[in-house]
Parts: structure tokens; sequence; C-alpha cells
């Protein structure tokens, strides 16, 4: 296609049409190198793959404790030709230090891997969808379908009027649910790749497809003798949480409820997160003991380690039995 | 027991050939010095000194010219302390005869692993490590290459040097 195909012109045309010619913007720059994307600013147009993106707000992530940080690489935009919403990812390398207790990550971002990932997905109900393009600088951009909805633990919370109720009468569901989400890290895993960044809001209700989807696995970690033990730590505490219906802190029992408290042992506490209790049977004695013991793998006091997730899928089988019969559901 | 079997264990028995998995840092210099200390001596014992590199991702560069940069001088840098371990032994009363050096780069998804299969290829009797001692939590984080080869050799004897 032509450079004129896409000149401001024929982009306003475009925009006029499909939009209404009120939100045709005064004005915007067409961009096909994005290797520097905070240029890439509110009503820019993207062409990507011979296709104008319309660029609207970038994405927020909590992280680190710095909630909203912008993320300046990852945009929303429209696909002016059939006007639906995406997200772009845009290139940016980082190398950082993730740091779980005392223990340092070499954490790296990579645009290849998204990729890799994405076509290794496409037919997998439980992964964001989307593909790739290289831009005119041979940028490899991710173009992502835009997931409405919401993070699970944002969901799972909301269930329930107390523990009790919750783990009686929503969480065999939700454990169905966790399986599924592990089940789909393990077909990642069986292909040689990492999720990467393994975190509950990593984890998104799509409320259209009625799904749960894992996004954003754009990082990879250096890994030791075991290559996916940061992602099964990440799934560890995503369960303790959902057990739990919310993290269980220890300076909160400590304020409110001190004689569950003064019961805690050191290796009763989550082996990442030394505030969170990973023995939640202690705190809620209905939990199956079969269920505890998986949680117990990701406490101080573990003497074993799941090396895969067939491991630990092994043993989710076995609770989930027992959380069914104890629900009678 | 096949007769081949037997033959096979009485030739390794013969042999007392040794495979001391290293890397740059101060456990495997502690292995190596703790071979030299006790086996300095024996003209019937061969030691091979192995180092595996694995093959970086390409997810940690931006370039792969910076990955075959990574790769080059890490190659280089190991060439160096291999040979440094070499001269150890050679300093304790090895003869040149009796050790050997391998570096190897490959792609692996487990270091433990890729020593147990240089392991079964060179049909070394005794498989050598240092030991890291690392915390619980960095263990269950990373793994540990020596707990993976004590549970994991097979028709071999495996030291693990503190």
């Amino acid at each position: 296609m032509s450079e004129n195909a896409f000149s401001e012109n024929s982009i306003r045309d475009r925009i006029g049409s499909r939009f209404g010619s009120e939100r045709i913007p005064k004005k915007f720059q067409i961009i096909r190198d994005t290797s520097d994307f905070f240029r890439v600013e509110y009503n820019d147009v993207i062409i990507l793959g011979e296709k104008p993106f319309w660029v609207k707000r970038y994405e927020k992530e909590g992280r680190f404790g710095l909630d909203d940080e912008p993320k300046y690489w990852v945009r929303r935009a429209v696909d002016i030709e059939d006007g639906s919403t995406k997200i772009l990812k845009l290139v940016f390398h980082e190398r950082f230090d993730t740091k779980i207790g005392n223990i340092t990550i070499e954490c790296y971002r990579s645009p290849k891997k998204e990729a890799r990932i994405l076509d290794l997905v496409a037919g997998h109900e439980n992964f964001m969808h989307g593909h790739w393009v290289l831009d005119s600088a041979g940028n490899i951009i991710r173009i992502l379908d835009f997931i409405p909805g919401r993070q699970i633990d944002k969901i799972i919370v909301e269930y329930g009027n107390d523990h009790e109720d919750y783990f009686y009468n929503y969480f065999p569901s939700v454990l169905d649910t966790y399986i599924e989400m592990v089940l789909a890290i393990k077909f990642l895993h069986d292909n040689e790749e990492k999720h990467g960044d393994i975190r509950r809001d990593h984890i998104l209700w799509d409320r259209e497809r009625k799904i749960y989807r894992w996004i954003d696995f754009d990082y990879n970690y250096r890994h030791g003798e075991s290559m996916f033990s940061f992602d099964i730590q990440g799934l560890g505490n995503i369960l303790i949480f959902l057990v739990g219906r919310g993290d269980v802190l220890v300076p909160e029992l400590y304020a409110k409820q001190r004689d569950l408290f003064d019961s805690l042992w050191g290796e009763d506490l989550n082996i990442s997160y030394k505030n969170r209790v990973a023995n939640l049977k202690k705190i809620f004695p209905y939990i199956p003991d079969s269920l505890n013991r998986v949680l117990q793998h990701f406490s101080w006091g573990a003497q074993i380690f799941y090396e895969n997730t067939e491991q630990m899928l092994d043993d989710l089988y076995k609770a989930k039995t027992d959380v069914i019969a104890l629900s009678g559901s | 027991m096949s007769e081949q079997t037997l033959h096979d264990k009485a030739r390794r028995a013969a042999e007392r050939h040794l495979l001391a998995a290293v890397d740059e840092s101060d456990n495997s210099k502690r292995a190596v010095m703790y071979l030299a200390d006790f086996f300095g001596q024996d003209k019937n014992v061969f030691i091979t000194l192995l180092s595996i590199i694995p093959e970086p991702s390409e997810d940690y560069f931006a370039k792969e010219e910076e990955r075959v940069a990574w790769l080059g001088e890490k190659k280089q840098f190991m060439e160096k302390v291999l040979a440094g371990y070499k001269d150890i032994l050679l300093g304790a009363g090895f003869g040149e005869k009796q050790l050997e050096t391998r570096l190897s780069i490959r792609k692996c998804r487990s270091i433990g692993d890729a020593i147990l299969e240089e392991q079964e290829r060179l049909k070394c009797c005794i498989v050598v490590v240092g030991r890291r001692g690392i915390s619980h939590n960095e263990e269950f984080i990373f793994g540990s290459t020596s707990n993976k080869i004590l549970h994991h050799a097979t028709n071999c004897a495996v030291m693990v040097i503190e």
C-alpha cells in the first residue's frame, strides 16, 4: 500500500466516516517508527502492518507499591478500519531485579518473548490473544485484543458474606477456575515457555467470552536449576489468596485476632512474603487437609517444593474432591 | 545383570573416572581443592573438569549481537577458570594424562540434568559438585543443582563438597 493511502487527509476521511466528523482530531501525527514511544501522543495514528491505529490513552499498572504507574509503551488504540479497541505494546527493553523476600531475581522485559507466546496461545482460550507486526524500524509491536473485564482478585473478594460462606458456597467453582488457569500455565511449560510474571492481577475475567484469561507475558526471568519455580511460586501465591479470600496478613491478626496470631509459627508463613499466612487451616479450620497441604508447599515450613505444574495439579485434584465433599455441591 | 553391564561396571570401577562439575564459584574451587587434596597422589584416578554454560535465552538481550558477545565473553572467562582449576590439580601431583577439561555450551532446562547426561555419556563413576549453601527460600525460587544431582543420579556415586 502506498504512503498516500495513509496521508493526513485519508486518515481524516477514514476517522470521519467511521466515527463521525466531530471526532476528527484537529492535530495528529502519523507514525510508522515507534522507537521513541514517548513521541506518541493522544490522537496520533500509528501505521502497523498496513493498518492505521488511532492512539488513545496509555495503560497503567500497579506494581512495586507504585499504584497506577503509567506504562508509556502500552497504548490503548482503535483500529480505524473496524473500530475495535486494541492494546498496542511498543518495544521497551528493560532489565530489572525483582525481590522476593531477600532473594533477587533478574528479570527481562522481552517483546520477542511475548510475540512468540502470542503465536503459541492463539488457539488457547485462557490467554489474551493478539498478533505482532514489525513497525518501519523493525520493532516488534504487539497488537492485543482488548479484554473487557476485571481482575480475578477484585471479583472473588466480593463472594460470600464471610469466609465460611465463601468457602462452602463459592470456593468449589473458584478452585475449578484456578485449576483451569494452572493447566494453561502447564501448556506454556510443556512448550518450554514461562509466563514470567504470574500475579493475581494478571488473570482477567473476560465478561464477553465468560472465561478467565492470563495476560501480560512479556517478562522472562533468569532461572536457576528449576526453570519454572518462579512461575510456580506465583501460582502458589494466587492459590493462597483465593483460599483465604484475600491475603491473611500477620499484622492484622496481631491487631484484631491475637489468639490466632499466637497460634502461628514462622513455618506457617508464606515463603515469599513473610507477612502473609500460608498455613490457612490455622485460621479457617474447615479447610480440608489435602488443600492445606498444597498451601504448605509455599510456606516456610515446606520440606519439598513443586518442581512442575503436574505435581501441583495431582495434589489439586485430590483437594478438589475433598472441597466438593465438604460443600456437598 | 547382563554380562555387558557387569563389564561396564567393572571397567568404570577400574578407571576411577571422576566428573567434577564446576563453575566460577568459591564452592567449585573448594571442590577442586578437595579433589587435589584427596586424590593428588593417586595415579589411577582420572578427572574430567566439566563446566556447563547454559545458552541464554534470546529474551535476555535486545539484539542477537549482544547475546553472541555475552556468550563469547562467558566462554573465554570459563576457559580461564577451568585452566586455573587444572593448575591446582597439576600442582597437587596429577599428571597431564589424568586430567581433561570440558566446556559445554548448550541449551538446557536444568544444569543438573545436563551434568548427569555428561556423566552418562562419559561413564564416570563419581560426580563431584560443590554445594552453594543456599537458603531455604533461595532453593524454593531457584532450585538446587546439587540436590537435583543427588536425587536423580543413577549408576554413579555423588560427592557433594561443602
